[in-house]
């Protein structure tokens, strides 16, 4: 059986690289890709420690994360495209309105 | 007689208030007429009391304060003193606002000066009739809340606006004396009337009656500019000459010394205190008559003069004398307020000019006033027969015949001082009167000549209250004063020696300034410009005003300064500007996290979160 510590060191790898993503990126379509690959970092650490603990809780909490990834990334797409037909633009830099 | 007292405190308060009320909307000639014939009135009824007076007696006329045991009835004291001092006071201040009628024809501030000069008055008979020590003190501060007033009567004028602050503050630091010798009194007698204090007086430990009568001593000299505190007289001259005439000469400044008077039974109980009374009256009378003979202003030689003779009276006081000095007082008033009215009349006569080195020859330009102004100045000079010879002579004597080394010098320094006297009273004369017109006389108001004759009567005749027996007189004075109790039987004055010595005196200041001013004058003009860092050094008060300036003005100056400029705007302002401009730096600099992109906030997220991760972690 694979050790708990490997995994978990997978997920953080998959976490860092995740929030680089949306961290680094300008894009906003990558940004929801970054963001979709840190919630799947969060699920496998969970599968994970449901597997070492033999506690079910942890898997049935990964359903309810896809499930919520799915509908976030709908809302995110149809905010996306709403977006980009008022700017022309899908770059994070051009909705900085916040700032003033 | 004693239903008329209300009167003579009563008239001039109501004179003050109605000018101060209605004064602006009535004609000019109506606003005088109240002045004067509240005063005037005032004066009446002072006469008809003095003359109705069978002993000393209290009239209350309402309660002032009263809590506890401490009562300070507003009650009026008629004696001896008090009484001649009142007919004194209003007497001469009715011919004094006579005087300013015409004096201030020509001012439009005529309102304003006539309620600050009723109110005087008020005050001054509140000072002189106050039966207790802080109905005294309410008098004392009104007098000279008063003076302030008028020495800075042209307020517009820096300079005597200045010297109206002068004179309010340094009598203020003689004040404070006597307030505190008024309390302690209190506190060990349980009484505030001036006749019980002075009953009580023996219970007091000598050691305290000393302190206190060094005390009000020192309030006595910030009143009547006596040394230390002689400075602000000279300058008080900045206001009208009716004002110098009535307050810095004949009654105002003598309340330091009326303050003595009445004190006396209490003062003479020290030993210590009379010697230094005396010393501080006679090294006052001789500064201020050395001063006054480099002075070249008209109303500084006067007000010096004033600072020297009422140097006599405290010396007279000192030396054990009550009704001496009173007497002096008296006949000072009426010679003072005379040659302060006829200095007055020349100034205006000469275009407003001062300086008694650009006059002359207004002998025969203006006789009346020269007739007038000679006596007052004969009797400055204690020429005898005038009322200044016999009250001189008075003072002199109770030195003299004190018997002690300490007072037979108190009594040289007199005779010196007297020499001097003679000689600068003259010297004003010579150089005001004599030699060659420089100028032509400019018209005056006939209100301000006619005015002087009844004062010159009373200087060359004034001796009469008080002459000794050697001259016909009965002493009447100090009679008075010894039946009510308020002086002591004392060696009165007379002597033949004394006397010879006095007029020796006056014939050879009169041969030295006859000799100096009229016979040879180059000599004099030499002695002079030989003599000429002596003479600045006179001029300059002996460099008094100066000391104190460097003294206490300059350091106060600098300590101000430095609150102000180091403490306050340094210390206390920078800190919390630059606290404020701190605050102001590290927010600018945490703003420039905040740039908009959600990148960096992201970041600012993760860094937190892996913080408390990490704190949880070693935790």
């Amino acid at each position: 059986m694979v050790p708990l510590t490997h995994i978990m060191a997978l997920a953080g790898v998959l976490f860092f690289l995740g929030a680089i993503c949306v961290v680094v990126r300008r894009n906003v379509l990558f940004i929801l890709i970054g963001v979709e690959i840190m919630l799947n970092a969060a699920g496998l650490t969970f599968v994970a420690a449901s597997l070492r603990w033999g506690a079910p809780e942890g898997q049935i909490f990964v359903l309810f994360l896809m499930a919520m990834a799915a509908s976030e990334v709908s809302v995110g797409l149809a905010l996306v495209v709403y977006a980009h037909r008022r700017k022309k633009s899908v770059d994070v830099d051009d909705f900085n309105e916040m700032k003033d | 007689m004693t239903s008329y007292v209300p009167y003579i405190l009563l008239l001039p308060i109501a004179g003050a208030a109605f000018n101060i009320l209605a004064g602006r909307a009535l004609p000019r000639r109506a606003v005088e007429a109240v002045a004067v014939f509240a005063v005037f009135g005032s004066c009446v009824f002072a006469v008809m009391a003095l003359y109705g007076m069978t002993g000393p007696v209290d009239v209350m006329l309402f309660d002032w304060i009263s809590f506890g045991s401490f009562t300070a009835p507003f009650t009026a004291r008629l004696d001896a003193i008090s009484a001649t001092m009142a007919v004194m006071v209003t007497g001469v201040s009715t011919l004094i606002h006579i005087y300013s009628v015409g004096y201030m024809a020509d001012d439009d501030g005529y309102v304003r000066f006539f309620a600050l000069m009723n109110l005087f008055v008020f005050s001054m008979l509140t000072l002189v009739l106050a039966g207790n020590l802080p109905l005294m003190y309410l008098g004392w501060e009104g007098v000279g809340f008063c003076s302030y007033g008028l020495i800075g009567f042209w307020y517009q004028d820096t300079e005597k606006a200045t010297a109206g602050r002068k004179a309010f503050i340094v009598t203020r630091v003689g004040d404070v004396a006597f307030g505190v010798a008024v309390i302690w009194l209190y506190q060990l007698t349980g009484q505030t009337a001036i006749a019980a204090i002075n009953q009580s007086a023996q219970v007091i430990p000598a050691a305290t009656v000393t302190a206190i009568g060094l005390l009000l001593l020192f309030g006595a000299t910030g009143k009547s500019a006596q040394l230390p505190l002689t400075v602000w007289l000279p300058d008080a001259m900045a206001g009208p000459t009716p004002v110098s005439a009535l307050i810095h000469a004949a009654t105002m400044v003598t309340a330091g010394v009326y303050l003595l008077m009445r004190m006396y039974p209490l003062i003479s109980l020290s030993g210590t205190a009379m010697a230094a009374i005396a010393a501080v009256g006679a090294l006052t009378a001789f500064y201020a008559a050395t001063s006054a003979l480099g002075q070249t202003d008209i109303k500084r030689v006067l007000a010096y003069s004033t600072i020297s003779q009422i140097g006599y009276m405290v010396m007279g006081v000192g030396a054990g004398a009550v009704a001496g000095p009173l007497f002096h007082l008296f006949s000072h008033a009426f010679f003072k307020a005379l040659l302060f009215l006829g200095a007055g009349y020349v100034i205006k006569a000469m275009h407003e000019e001062q300086d008694i080195f650009k006059m002359g020859g207004l002998m025969y330009r203006t006789p009346l006033v020269f007739v007038c102004f000679l006596s007052g100045a004969l009797a400055l000079a204690a020429v005898p027969g005038t009322s200044g010879f016999f009250s001189k002579d008075e003072i002199l004597s109770a030195a003299f015949n004190n018997g002690s080394a300490f007072y037979t010098c108190i009594w040289a320094i007199g005779e010196l001082t007297a020499f001097i006297t003679t000689v600068y009273a003259l010297r004003l004369v010579y150089l005001v009167f004599t030699g060659e017109s420089k100028k032509t006389p400019a018209h005056v108001s006939g209100l301000m000549d006619y005015t002087l004759i009844p004062l010159a009567l009373l200087s060359l005749a004034g001796g009469a209250i008080n002459a000794p027996e050697s001259w016909g007189g009965g002493t009447k004075l100090s009679e008075a004063l010894i039946s009510q109790g308020l002086a002591p039987r004392q060696f009165e004055g007379g002597s033949f020696g004394l006397q010879a010595l006095a007029v020796l005196i006056t014939v050879a200041g009169f041969a030295t300034v006859h000799y100096l001013y009229a016979v040879n004058p180059k000599l004099r003009e030499d002695m002079a410009a030989r003599q000429a860092g002596l003479m600045a050094f006179l001029k300059d008060g002996w460099g008094l005003d100066r000391l104190y300036h460097a003294a206490f003005v300059a350091p106060y100056t600098a300590a101000s300064r430095f609150l102000w400029r180091d403490f306050d705007e340094g210390l206390i302002d920078d800190s919390l500007d630059n606290l404020a401009l701190a605050t102001a730096k590290v927010g600018t600099w945490m703003r420039s996290s905040v740039t908009g992109r959600m990148s960096t906030y992201l970041v600012s997220v993760f860094l937190g979160a892996a913080a408390l991760l990490a704190f949880f972690a070693i935790r």
